[in-house]
């Protein structure tokens, strides 16, 4: 590294501060005497959806303004990523992964064989700040995956960055959290097993779109199929926590059906309930709005 | 079929009875009142089964034509300058969902010095929206066009709104001699309405959801082909039209004594009658002065316009609008169209705000236009009052 256009992409989930974390290196990049740029790309999903971000570094003026398809470190805030989207492509043989994960990096399998740098983030952030925002802690451990930009400008440039946005106090915690992560950092080489493959995509040529904006391709239980509906879309991955739903205690009220967002609950013959699964986001709304009680949030994604 | 003589307003609603439209929104907003007095007019004596909504903006109006076209009925509004300009937002939500809407834009100018008087700077600027767009010369083909503009936009290889633009009180409050066609004669010529996308409970979908960059490019550029195909299909219906009524517009141009010309005027609306007043005058002088009557902005007829202009020394172009260049809008895209053309092209531009074009205007033009020079670095105005040197 040294004298070149170094470029980096970041894989998150949307809340997990990827956007802020390019940013911030960004900025570190130029306290360090760079030229850098950072951008976001996200679809029209928010909190929990699958975001990208992206921060180029050089020694000279950017003369780009386009994403970055063959980055030189891979940054990945949500070690569940991997399995839905192919995140790892395009990546440089010769480039280096960061990963938030509480696995050595020979035992994490991230589809192509790199250089690899993996530190359990979720942990450190929920330590340092009662939140499960990883980005600082990404930072840390990114100050050790590449030697163009020191740790000192990556603190330098959180202190600025999050203190001016949530005040000293706050700055000082995330602070502690790069640190962390930067002593934390586990190196290796981490696995090319998995194989690199996009979702099912629906991709129709000008001819083929049905005319009028109309997603009339199909429909599956209500749910109607097409460009960006969450029938090709397994929302489900997003979760968090997972409404766990107790049939006896069910008074068949139907709160639940009507309110779910997704449509993800399914009205049974009988009035009582069947959550899928792969579509549900774990929003909460139908634990909230139970008279009965009957359905309990439970930390994790697994059920499915 | 019956004669009348009326307005272009009223020419207006009486084309919109006898399509049989079902939902009529609208807001008042002279000089586009009159056509709205009497569709509900219309519609209270019974004359008329439709939907009359009094919407509370011209913002509301096109939402609310939006949900009765994608529900499946003839829906029809008008409107002109400020209430056009409001409803600019949803104006691009038809094209893209293929609802075929009829609208008439009565024109009228927009914005400070401000007016209720004509100037086609409320629609000029809503080419680029998807609707189709046409300008009319008289009451006659007023009417005409409306009966056209269902027939056009509801082709199944077409499905697109149309506007039919008219000259705010040049047209909209001058009465003419007018034929009414009779009920019979317009069954025939205008089908039902068969709908591309409709509501439908029994079979749900989405309709104009929000859309990721994966698809957009692919529906702007299914759009701009669908505005392209209507070419054909607005060549057709004039036909079919001539057959039922025996009266023809050309479509998307129409040309007058162009045949043997050595200059002429490509002019829209209510001036194309004075400018062929005046090539009569030329022509009897022993003059090669021609007329092209630009009826559609959009689709442009660009490869039309190549056709009847290839033999052509100098060609002007009327303006009653800017484009804040120097130039008026189909003066801009006229020149696009010719640019390899080798014609000396000139501006021309009169009736702004709803200044009178006289005949004396016109016969200015044409003098300018027959000294073929070229444009240089500006238009050519008429009837503007500059300081005496």
């Amino acid at each position: 590294m040294g004298a070149r256009l170094f470029e980096v992409r970041f894989h998150g989930r949307g809340g997990q501060g990827a956007v802020m974390a390019a940013q911030t290196l960004a900025e570190a990049a130029v306290l360090a005497g760079y030229f850098a740029q950072a951008f976001p790309y996200f679809g029209a999903e928010r909190r929990g959806a699958p975001v990208k971000a992206f921060t180029r570094i050089d020694t000279k003026r950017i003369a780009l303004k386009s994403q970055i398809y063959q980055p030189d470190l891979l940054v990945i805030l949500d070690e569940g990523l991997p399995s839905i989207e192919p995140v790892a492509e395009g990546l440089k043989p010769e480039g280096r992964a960061v990963i938030n994960t509480s696995l050595p990096p020979e035992e994490y399998d991230l589809g192509v064989e790199v250089e690899c740098f993996t530190v359990d983030a979720t942990t450190i952030a929920l330590e340092k700040l009662k939140a499960p925002i990883v980005n600082t802690s990404i930072l840390g451990a990114i100050a050790r995956a590449q030697d163009m930009v020191p740790l000192k400008c990556i603190l330098d440039a959180i202190m600025d960055k999050f203190g001016e946005r949530l005040g000293e106090r706050a700055a000082k915690a995330n602070l502690e959290a790069a640190e962390a992560a930067y002593s934390q950092v586990m190196s290796g080489r981490c696995r090319g097993e998995r194989i690199l493959r996009k979702g099912q995509q629906w991709l129709p040529s000008w001819e083929d779109i049905p005319p009028g904006v109309a997603l009339i391709v199909g429909s599956k239980e209500g749910v109607v199929i097409g460009p960006g509906s969450s029938w090709q879309n397994f929302t489900g991955t997003w979760r968090t926590q997972t409404p766990i739903y107790i049939q006896e205690k069910c008074v068949r009220c139907l709160r639940c059906w009507w309110a779910c967002p997704e449509g993800t609950i399914k009205r049974l013959d009988d009035d009582y309930m069947r959550w899928d699964y792969r579509y549900c986001k774990g929003c909460g709304i139908c634990a909230n709005i139970c008279p009965a009680k009957a359905v309990e949030m439970k930390r994790g994604t697994k059920e499915w | 079929m019956v004669v009348k003589v009326i307005s272009a307003d009223h020419a207006v609603a009486w084309a919109v009875r006898l399509a049989k439209v079902e939902v009529i929104p609208a807001f008042p907003i002279t000089p586009q009142t009159l056509i709205m007095e009497l569709l509900a007019e219309f519609i209270n004596d019974g004359e008329l089964d439709a939907e009359f909504i009094a919407a509370e903006s011209e913002h509301s109006v096109m939402s609310v034509a939006i949900g009765a076209s994608v529900g499946g009925v003839r829906t029809f509004t008008a409107s002109s300058s400020q209430g056009l300009a409001l409803m600019h937002e949803m104006l691009y939500v038809p094209p893209q969902v293929r609802l075929p809407i009829v609208m008439v834009n009565v024109n009228r100018s927009l914005g400070a010095a401000a007016g209720i008087w004509l100037e086609h700077n409320d629609s000029m600027p809503e080419r680029e929206s998807g609707w189709l767009q046409c300008y009319v010369e008289d009451n006659q083909e007023a009417l005409d066009m409306v009966l056209q503009a269902y027939r056009i936009a509801e082709d199944e290889r077409v499905m697109l709104p149309l506007m039919v633009c008219l000259d705010g009180f040049v047209l909209s409050h001058t009465v003419e001699r007018v034929e009414v066609p009779g009920q019979e004669e317009v069954d025939y010529f205008l089908p039902r309405f068969r709908p591309c996308v409709t509501l439908d409970p029994s079979e749900p979908q989405l309709i104009n959801p929000i859309v990721p960059p994966d698809y957009a490019m692919e529906m702007r550029y299914q759009l701009d082909r669908a505005i392209d195909a209507s070419r054909r299909v607005i060549a057709e219906v004039d036909e079919l039209f001539g057959r039922t009524f025996g009266r023809r517009y050309g479509g998307l141009l129409q040309t007058y004594k162009m045949e043997d010309a050595e200059y002429a005027l490509l002019s829209l609306g209510t001036v194309t009658t004075t400018a062929r007043a005046v090539v009569d005058e030329l022509r009897s002088r022993g003059e090669k002065a021609g007329l092209i009557k630009l009826r559609f902005m959009r689709p442009f007829p660009e490869k039309e316009l190549k056709e009847v202009t290839k033999d052509l020394r100098s060609l002007g172009v009327f303006d009653r609008s800017l484009s804040m260049n120097g130039f008026g809008p189909v003066f801009t895209e006229v020149r696009g169209a010719l640019s390899s053309s080798g014609i000396a092209l000139s501006d021309h531009i009169g009736g702004l705000g709803g200044r009178d074009v006289t005949l004396e205007h016109i016969r200015e033009i044409y003098s300018d236009i027959a000294l073929g020079k070229a444009v240089q670095d500006g238009a050519n105005w008429y009837g503007l009052r500059r300081r005496r040197k």
